[in-house]
Formats: structure tokens, C-alpha cells, sequence
């Protein structure tokens, strides 16, 4: 294998981070503030698709103003699936089973509601910008996956920001160490979830328009990136959302270089052991590693 | 006590000889079709509740022993060996998978153990899928020998869901399931108490596995024909964790109606309106999450107790 | 549920602790069942055909991944059935009148273990004298089954894969020719190419295989071409690729770690548009590309735009063959449905039926066996199928030859091989 060739894969690999970076923020958020692990997130990743592809298809509108418009609607989408249905379970500081199998069963009947709607065929958004390759030297590199990791690299550091300069990302910061210290401090903690619930499936929204600019969906699209999403949730650990870019390098990295060693066909089964691996053998994530902190009862 | 445990087994014994006569009164080819693919759902469903209803761990990853069961018993019947030889084989191979599995996953709790054991199921579907000796993606044939008798699948696949049924109401009933019942409420309590929890978990998981694996075998050698996408799908570990919760998890019968709505009215949804199933499963799912615990059971539990003391209050009130 | 604390779980530990009277319990519990399994198998007795009809069973997905090429399908043989009806019907000796035929349809949703399930049940509750189905390699592996089990002959018109009738089945056939003359007939076209000075000779080829009997056929025959004719092309490359991936940048890094002149895949609908999509993003260029038996497919144009010029691809049937009937077809499908026939998918549906139809002529009774028989005898010679003949060889499946097209500009499409079929040239290699 030459350097060139090497170098390619690299990039390939880094670009690919990105889009795994941006698929599981919104999933991150929601589990790190309400240890509630929303396999509804690919259902909303497959509507924040459709909702890019119609606005395209039907107005015209750019897939790219398409995300950032996806933004606030699935905000809004998302405060409501918290009053409505989130709300009523129990939640504790640990994942409960419960808030597992309500959100699988929106997740099913998002899935339901997107056949319904939109028929069982793939569809696919074709611009003129998906095709395109920009060229350096001897390496070419497809625009939108260059433009789904700028994407990335400013999500993540406007998350960073919010987290670490605003109120509300210190409350949510003091909600993900321990909710009842929070409460106790004076953080209105039901509030401070379903914002955070919001803003956990705005972003899922919006990963999922971004997603539909590179590959084509259907309405059980998602279900592979749902797995990804808690690979990356779980390699990374939860001490920051800098876990989800080093989750998202890792998993790009082995996915991409595998390859080189295993028939194509294996791949998909990669990020599915690399999950049981990492459960099992990795319970802070890698961060936990070299961070061993004392954690609060 | 004991007249009450009789009466309901004398009932039950009723039911299974109803359905073994059933077939020889006349019910065409396409009912018993439907009778036996309940049979094997029945199954499936009882043998998810032993871990998961009784032992309170929610697994994904049923499909992998349905499949392997199904693997096992058709590379079986192409060998030679007699048809109960190979479901034994099937439950066998399930079993060593469960194991396999459940040593580093039963470490994690909850959700975990819930999402890990979708990692292990997808991983198991895609290694089948390339693996060349059972034929990789293009699939896997049983070479039929002789002509074709439904009513000897039918009656194995009976036998197998009472069988289940037995090892279900023995369990529940036995020290071992109170263990498991104890697990369930509160993991550290139980083992405080003298459980050993990791050692019960591996045993439920055995059990539930040998059941689903055999299920798997009655159905290929009913199918004939069985590939990756079809048994190792992520669908079918849904499917099997479905039923007995809205059936009515944790109970006896909860999983049998579980499975019978799968079976009976899943065919015949299916056949009237190919994609509102997911819409259906789905709102239940929601439904019985956040209002009825106990699934249908519960529900018809509720509907007769407050019949029952609707008469009382008219008894008493006249 | 699972754990007896919070507001549900509270709720659900006060409802068993009454629970435990066992005699409201398990006195409703085996009624209710009871009363559902003999009420509900008695249901799925709706489509039982009178005496007066024909009953020819369909079991197509229309919805699910290949919801598509299923639909085209539908339409083909719904389009004879109202052609055969219009006529009166077939004629039944044995009954002396003519009888209409009568469609009992069922929506398989590109589900295996479904559309064995419904086969059976056609075959059985609703009493069809024949089967047509299985479109795709996979469901009609898996429909296979069935016809021996209830001695009612199928017909599958979306299946190609040989190892379905090499099991010795006595009620199969199929109008599909098998694909490892697909594969051959590629390579022999792509040799033409070289004849004709159009290609180097030596060139290397890239083989993007899907996961099934389907690829591992085109392989074969692309290998057995390039055996009997040393020094024209090498295989550089060759893998499997699973199908319904949303992802092929793994394999098509390999594909271009290969340096290989000609990409070769082998595809189903869906899977070529996606990975298509993904090999223009990677930038690379080969001389010939194909994806088998896709190409030129009106949904892959749609989601691709100019990407898919000069692709080329080995089909069953092209509607610019050039023979009357064929026109004759396309004019009365455009009629029937409102568009053109798409890709091959409709003309082997429709000569199906037309087969069955005649088959159960010559056998002149009802008798499932006997139509089976005349089956392996029947020969329609106005078929649509290159060759305008079709048998049922001995096997079950027919033997017709393919034809390349390519995709050109603006949508046009040209047969461009074999070369007395053809409607315009071979672009080759493809303008960069």
C-alpha cells in the first residue's frame, strides 16, 4: 500500500468521524443528563432525513439550510415526546429498562408512520454538490462528507461552548454527575431534562438531514447508526462531549483500516463487536481509563 | 391447594388434547400451518420469559439461538440423524451459545446487558452470512427425504410449546425461579440474601436458549429452506421479546397469549395490511409501558375483577 | 414492569398481590385461547375460488426492498390475465366452456419466510391450480419448497439463480435465463469489444459481488468465459458485498486499491443506486461499468442524473427488441399501467402467465399434475423473450440468450449486443 494510498484511507477515516460524531450527539445528551438510552433516536434520524428531502423536493430549499432549519422543529418535536410520554416514566440515575422499551416502542411506530407516508422505496436527495469530488493532488475527496465534518466540527464545539459558558450547560453538566445533588443545589431539574430532551432530538434531527445528503434512507434507516451512536457513547465515556469525538475517531479509525484485513462483507459486524467489547470491557470508556475519578454516590 | 394446582392442570391437559385432536376433525392444510407456527412462537415466547420475565433481564439476542437452533438441527437432518436427534442437537448448540454469551454479558445490568446483546445478535447474523460451510448468504437446504407429512411437524411443535409450558410453571414454582424472581426485584438484595446471581442468570439463559433453539429447529425442518437475513434477523429477537410482554411479562400464560396474538393475528394482518404491524406492536409497547405492566393479562385480570365484584355488589345489594 | 418500584410498578405489584388467587386466573386464561385458535385459523379462508373460475395464485413483494421490480411484475401478469379474460377465458375441455382466470394475489413484503408462508397458502386454502412468484433469488429459494409438497406447479418470474433447479423439484419452472449465461454473455460481449478494437486486450477487471447464489452464478460465468478465451482479460479484484448495506466505501476503497480497468458488480436495484452514488464520490473512472442485470432503471436514473451514462448491463428482455409482439406488449403495458415498461421486469411475468394459460389448454382440465406435464411440453412461439421462443427446459427453467443495453444520454437506451439485435453502437471505453 503506497502513502498516498494510506493517507486516503486516513482521511477517509477522519472524515467518517465526523459523520459518526454528528449522528450520536443528540443521543449522547439525552443519555448522559437522563440516563435514558433513546433507541427512538434512529427514528428521528430517519424523519429529520424525510424533513430535509421534502423541504428540498418540494421547495427547493438546499439540504444544507434544510439542517439548520430541522433544528428548531425537532426541538420543539422533542420538548413535546418529553410532556408527553417521557415524562411519565421513572427515571433514575442509573438506565432503566422502562425508558429502554417506551422509546423502542416510538421507535417502531415512527417507523410505522414513515412507511405509512412515504412508502417502503429508498429515496435519495440529488444535488449537484453530491456528486462532487474535490481534488488535491493524487487524493479525491467527496464534498459533503467535507461538509458533513465542518458541520461536526462546529456542532460540537457549539455544544462545548454552551456547556462550559452558559447556566443551562453547567445545570445540565451537575444534572449528568448526580440529579438529586442537582435538585438540592436549586436546578429545576424537569425543566432542565425536557430542554435537554429537546435539544438531544433536535440535534438527532438535524444529524439525520445531514446524513441524507450522503447516503440514501428508507423509513428503517437509522438502525445501524443507533448502534454506532452507542458505541461511540460508550468508548468515549461521559466526562464530556470531547467522548464523542475520541468514541467517533476510534470507531472510524478501526472501521476504516479493518478493511485492509477482513472481506467487506464483515464490516457491519465490527461496530457490533466493538460494542459488546467495549460494555464489557470498558465501562468508563476509554476516557475512564486514564481518568479514574471518584464518582458521587 | 392441591385441589386448586389439579384443576388447573386438569384444564390445561383439556386444551392440549382439544388441539391434538383438532387437526383429525377436518382442519385444512393452511389452519394447521397457522396452529404449528403459533406452536413454535408459544415457544419462544415462554422461553424469553424465563430469563426475561421471571429473571428480569431484557434480551435483543434471541434471534441468535433461534437461528443457531435452526442451523444446527438442518446441518442434523442432512447428516442422517433422526428428527428429535436433531432438535436435541439444536438445543444443544444454543445452550453452548448462551453461555458464550451470557459469561461477559451478564456482568452488565439493564440496559446494558439490553443493548449488548443486540451488538452480539447483528454480529452473529453477519459471521452466518459469510460463512461459506452453511451456505452463506444464499442459505441453507434440508434435503427432504420422503413425502411431506404436515401433522408430524404439527405434533412436534406442540409437544415442544407444552414442554415449555412445563418447564415454565416448574420453574416459576421452584426455588430456582423464587431466585430468579428475587433477581428481578433487586440484584444486590438477592445476592445479599445468598443468590448467586450471575450463576442463576446463566442458568435461565441455558433454558431459554435450549427451548428457542429447538423452536428454531422445528421450524426449518417445517421451512426447509432457512438463510441469515431470515432466522439471525433483528426482527425475530423483537418479535420474540414482543410477545410475552404484551402478552403479559413475568406471567404463566402472559406468553402463550402473547404468542397465539403473534401467530394467529399476525398472519392474518399481515396478509390484509402488510406494514401496520409495526404501528400496532408499537402503541402497545407504549401502551403497557406506561399504563398496564402486566399486558394483556393484566388487562383481562382487571376486566374479570371488576366483573366479578360488579356481581358481588349486586349480590349484596339486591 | 420489570422492577416493582415507581408509579407503574407499584401499581402493577398491587394488581398481583391480588394475582395470586389462582382460580379467576387460570379459570379464564385456556378458554380465551381456546376460542382463538378455532376461531382464527377459520378466518384465513377468504379467497377460495368457485367453480366457475381459474385460480392462478401471485405472491410478489410490492412493498419492502424489492417493492419495485414486484409491482412491474404484478402489472405484467395482470395485463395477460385481462387479455386472456377479454377472450373469454381459457378454454377447459374437460368442463367444455371457457372459464375466466382469477388472480389471488398476496403481498409477500421481500420477506423469505412470508412468502414461503403464503405460497403455501395459496396452495392449499385457496385451492390455486398454479403459483407465479418469487421474485428474487432469496424468496424463491425459499418458495420452493412448496410446490413438490402440494404437487402444485410455480412459476417463478424473478428467479435465476440455478441451484433452485438443480434440487430435483418436479413442479418448478422459470422464466428467467440462469445468471451464470449472464455473467458469460458480459464477458463475451465485453471480448466483442476487444474484437472490435474498442478495448484493449489484457485488461484487468474489478468483480463487486452481491452475497447470494445471484452473484455467485454471474461470477462463475464470467470466470468460465475468461477460461475459454485466455489473454483478454485478468480478474484483478473479486469480493462479496451484502445486500440492503447503506455503506459500500469500504469495499469500493478496495475496488479502487485494485487499479482494475473495468468494474464488473452484481446488484440488486437499491444496492446499485447506493453504491453508484458512492463510487462517482469517490472519484474513480473505469472503462466499462456494469451492475448486472440494472442499469437502465428509471428510479436509479432519477436518484443519479448523468452518473449513470454509458452503463452497461445484461437483462432479459428489452423492450427495444425488435419484434412485433414485443411493440405490440410495450403499447398495451403503456395502455394498462401509464407508463413504459420498466427494465425486463414486466415481459417475463407476463410470457409466464401466457405459458400457464396455454398450458392449462393443451391439458384441458383443472387437474394441477396434468398442467404440470403440458408445462414441460408447452412452447410459446410468440414469446417477447430474445429468441421469441420460449421452452421450459428440462430442469424447469428456460435457456434464453440476454442482451446487453446501455444507458445513453438523455435517458435513451440502446440494445447494444448481441449484434444482430442491436439499435445502435457500443460506447466504449466511457468518455471520462
Amino acid at each position: 500500500m503506497s502513502a498516498t494510498d494510506l493517507l486516503n484511507l486516513l482521511i477517509a477515516a477522519l472524515l467518517l468521524a465526523g459523520v459518526y460524531a454528528v449522528m450520536s450527539v443528540g443521543m449522547t445528551i439525552i443519555y448522559g443528563v437522563m440516563k435514558i438510552v433513546n433507541l427512538a433516536h434512529a427514528g428521528f434520524l430517519m424523519l429529520g432525513a424525510y424533513f430535509v428531502y421534502e423541504l428540498y423536493t418540494r421547495l427547493g430549499i438546499d439540504p444544507l439550510l434544510g439542517v439548520f432549519l430541522a433544528f428548531p422543529v425537532f426541538f420543539f418535536i422533542g420538548m413535546a415526546v418529553h410532556r408527553i410520554l417521557v415524562r411519565r416514566i421513572p427515571t433514575s440515575d442509573q438506565p432503566t429498562l422502562t425508558s429502554l422499551l417506551l422509546l423502542f416502542g416510538l421507535w417502531l411506530v415512527l417507523q410505522n408512520l414513515g412507511y405509512l407516508v412515504w412508502g417502503n422505496s429508498d429515496r435519495a436527495i440529488l444535488t449537484p454538490r453530491t456528486l462532487e469530488v474535490l481534488e488535491v493532488g493524487p487524493m479525491g475527496f467527496p464534498t459533503v462528507r467535507l461538509v458533513v465534518f465542518a458541520v461536526a466540527l462546529g456542532a460540537l464545539a457549539g455544544l462545548e461552548f454552551v456547556l462550559h459558558k452558559t447556566w443551562f450547560g453547567r445545570a445540565v453538566r451537575a444534572l449528568m454527575q448526580n440529579s438529586d445533588a442537582g435538585r438540592i443545589v436549586g436546578i429545576n431539574v424537569d425543566r432542565t431534562a425536557r430542554v435537554a430532551f429537546g435539544v438531544g432530538i433536535a440535534f438527532s434531527g438535524a444529524a439525520g438531514g445531514l446524513l441524507a445528503m450522503l447516503y440514501s434512507f428508507s423509513p428503517d434507516f437509522g438502525g445501524p447508526f443507533l448502534l454506532r451512536a452507542f458505541v461511540i457513547i460508550v468508548l468515549g465515556g461521559l466526562e464530556s462531549f470531547a467522548g464523542v469525538a475520541v468514541g467517533s475517531l476510534i470507531l472510524a479509525l478501526v472501521e476504516t483500516f479493518s478493511i485492509l484485513a477482513l472481506p467487506a462483507s464483515y464490516q457491519p459486524a465490527i461496530a457490533f463487536s466493538l460494542l459488546v467489547v467495549a460494555l464489557v470491557a470498558l465501562p468508563g470508556g476509554v476516557a475512564g481509563l486514564w481518568n479514574r475519578r471518584p464518582r458521587l454516590a | 391447594m392441591k385441589f386448586v394446582r389439579n384443576s388447573a392442570v386438569f384444564r390445561f391437559a383439556l386444551l392440549v388434547a382439544i388441539l391434538v385432536v383438532l387437526p383429525l376433525l377436518g382442519l385444512g392444510p393452511n389452519a394447521v400451518r397457522l396452529l404449528f407456527v403459533t406452536f413454535v412462537w408459544v415457544t419462544v415466547s415462554i422461553a424469553w420469559n424465563i430469563l426475561g420475565g421471571f429473571g428480569g433481564q431484557v434480551s435483543f439476542g434471541f434471534a441468535v439461538f433461534y437461528g443457531l437452533g435452526a442451523y444446527a438441527a438442518a446441518l442434523a437432518v442432512n447428516s442422517g440423524l433422526h428428527t428429535v436427534v436433531a432438535l436435541l442437537l439444536a438445543a444443544g448448540v444454543a445452550m453452548l451459545a448462551s453461555f458464550v454469551i451470557g459469561l461477559p454479558t451478564f456482568r452488565l445490568r439493564g440496559p446494558y446487558f439490553a443493548i449488548a446483546t443486540i451488538g452480539v445478535s447483528e454480529a452473529v447474523r453477519v459471521v452466518m452470512t459469510n460463512v461459506p460451510m452453511t451456505g452463506g448468504a444464499s442459505g441453507y437446504r434440508i434435503l427432504e427425504t420422503g413425502p411431506f407429512r404436515q401433522l408430524d411437524h404439527f405434533y412436534i411443535s406442540l409437544a415442544l410449546a407444552v414442554l415449555a409450558m412445563a418447564a415454565s410453571v416448574e420453574v416459576r414454582r421452584s426455588k430456582f425461579g423464587l431466585a430468579l424472581l428475587a433477581i428481578r426485584e433487586d440484584e444486590d438484595a438477592a445476592s445479599d440474601l445468598g443468590v448467586n446471581p450471575f450463576r442463576a442468570k446463566l442458568l435461565a439463559h441455558a433454558l431459554a436458549a435450549a427451548l428457542t433453539g429447538a423452536a428454531g429447529g422445528v421450524y426449518a425442518q417445517y421451512a426447509a429452506f432457512i438463510h441469515p437475513q431470515g432466522v439471525f434477523a433483528f426482527s425475530i429477537g423483537v418479535a420474540i421479546l414482543l410477545m410475552p410482554i404484551i402478552g403479559g411479562v413475568g406471567t404463566i400464560w402472559g406468553p402463550v397469549i402473547g404468542g397465539v396474538v403473534y401467530g394467529l393475528i399476525h398472519d392474518e394482518l399481515v396478509a390484509s395490511f402488510p406494514q401496520l404491524h409495526l404501528l400496532i406492536y408499537g402503541s402497545l409497547l407504549i401502551l403497557i409501558v406506561l399504563f398496564e405492566p402486566a399486558g394483556l393479562v393484566g388487562l383481562f385480570g382487571r376486566w374479570f375483577r371488576t366483573l366479578a365484584s360488579a356481581r358481588r355488589i349486586r349480590a349484596a345489594n339486591p | 414492569m420489570f422492577r416493582r418500584n415507581g408509579v407503574a410498578g407499584e401499581r402493577a405489584l398491587a394488581n398481583c398481590a391480588k394475582c395470586n388467587l389462582r382460580k379467576s386466573n387460570s379459570l379464564s386464561r385456556p378458554w380465551i385461547l381456546l376460542l382463538l385458535t378455532l376461531v382464527l385459523p377459520g378466518c384465513g379462508k377468504g379467497n377460495k375460488a368457485g367453480t366457475n373460475e381459474i385460480a392462478v395464485g401471485v405472491v410478489l413483494p410490492i412493498t419492502g426492498r424489492e417493492a419495485k421490480p414486484g409491482q412491474f411484475q404484478r402489472e405484467g401478469i395482470e395485463l395477460a390475465i385481462q387479455q386472456i379474460n377479454q377472450n373469454g377465458g381459457i378454454l377447459v375441455r374437460d368442463l367444455d366452456k371457457k372459464l375466466p382466470v382469477k388472480e389471488v394475489f398476496y403481498d409477500d413484503g421481500s420477506d423469505q419466510a412470508k412468502s414461503a408462508g403464503l405460497v403455501e397458502r395459496a396452495m392449499t386454502s385457496d385451492n390455486v391450480v398454479a403459483v407465479l412468484g418469487g421474485y428474487s433469488t432469496a424468496l424463491g429459494e425459499a418458495e420452493s419448497v412448496m410446490p413438490d409438497r402440494y404437487q402444485t406447479p410455480w412459476i417463478t418470474t424473478g428467479a435465476a439463480a440455478s441451484t433452485i433447479f438443480s434440487r430435483g423439484y418436479q413442479y418448478i419452472f422459470g422464466t428467467l435465463s440462469p445468471t451464470d449465461l449472464l455473467g458469460y454473455t458480459t464477458a463475451e460481449f465485453l471480448g466483442s469489444l476487444v474484437d472490435h478494437g474498442q478495448l484493449q486486450k489484457g485488461l484487468k477487471l474489478a468483480l463487486a459481488l452481491e452475497n447470494t447464489d445471484h452473484g455467485v452464478d454471474y461470477g462463475k460465468g464470467i470466470g468460465k468465459w475468461i477460461e475459454e478465451h485466455p489473454g483478454y482479460f485478468a480478474v484483478a479484484f473479486s469480493e462479496k458485498f451484502d445486500l440492503g448495506s447503506t455503506d459500500f466505501s469500504g469495499l469500493l476503497q478496495k475496488v479502487k486499491n485494485a487499479r482494475a480497468d473495468i468494474f464488473l458488480a452484481d446488484a440488486h436495484l437499491q444496492d446499485y443506486i447506493t453504491m453508484h452514488r458512492q463510487y462517482m464520490q469517490t472519484g474513480m473512472y473505469h472503462e466499462m461499468i456494469s451492475y448486472g442485470a440494472r442499469g437502465p432503471e428509471s428510479d436509479a436514473r432519477k436518484a443519479l442524473g448523468d452518473a449513470t451514462n454509458y452503463i452497461f448491463a445484461g437483462i432479459w428482455w428489452s423492450v427495444k427488441l425488435p419484434y412485433p409482439q414485443v411493440k405490440k406488449f410495450a403499447a398495451d403495458y403503456q395502455a394498462s399501467v401509464g407508463r413504459p415498461p420498466d427494465s425486463w421486469y414486466p415481459a417475463t411475468a407476463y410470457d409466464a402467465m401466457r405459458a400457464l394459460g396455454t398450458a392449462i389448454e393443451q391439458a384441458g382440465s383443472l387437474n394441477k399434475t396434468a398442467i404440470r406435464d403440458h408445462l414441460r411440453t408447452v412452447e410459446l412461439k410468440d414469446s417477447l423473450l430474445p429468441g421469441q421462443v420460449l421452452r421450459f427446459g428440462q430442469n424447469g427453467q428456460i435457456h434464453t440468450p440476454f442482451v446487453i443495453v446501455q444507458n445513453e444520454p438523455q435517458d435513451k437506451v440502446d440494445i447494444v449486443y448481441p449484434l444482430d439485435a442491436a439499435t445502435g453502437e457500443a460506447i466504449a471505453p466511457k468518455p471520462r
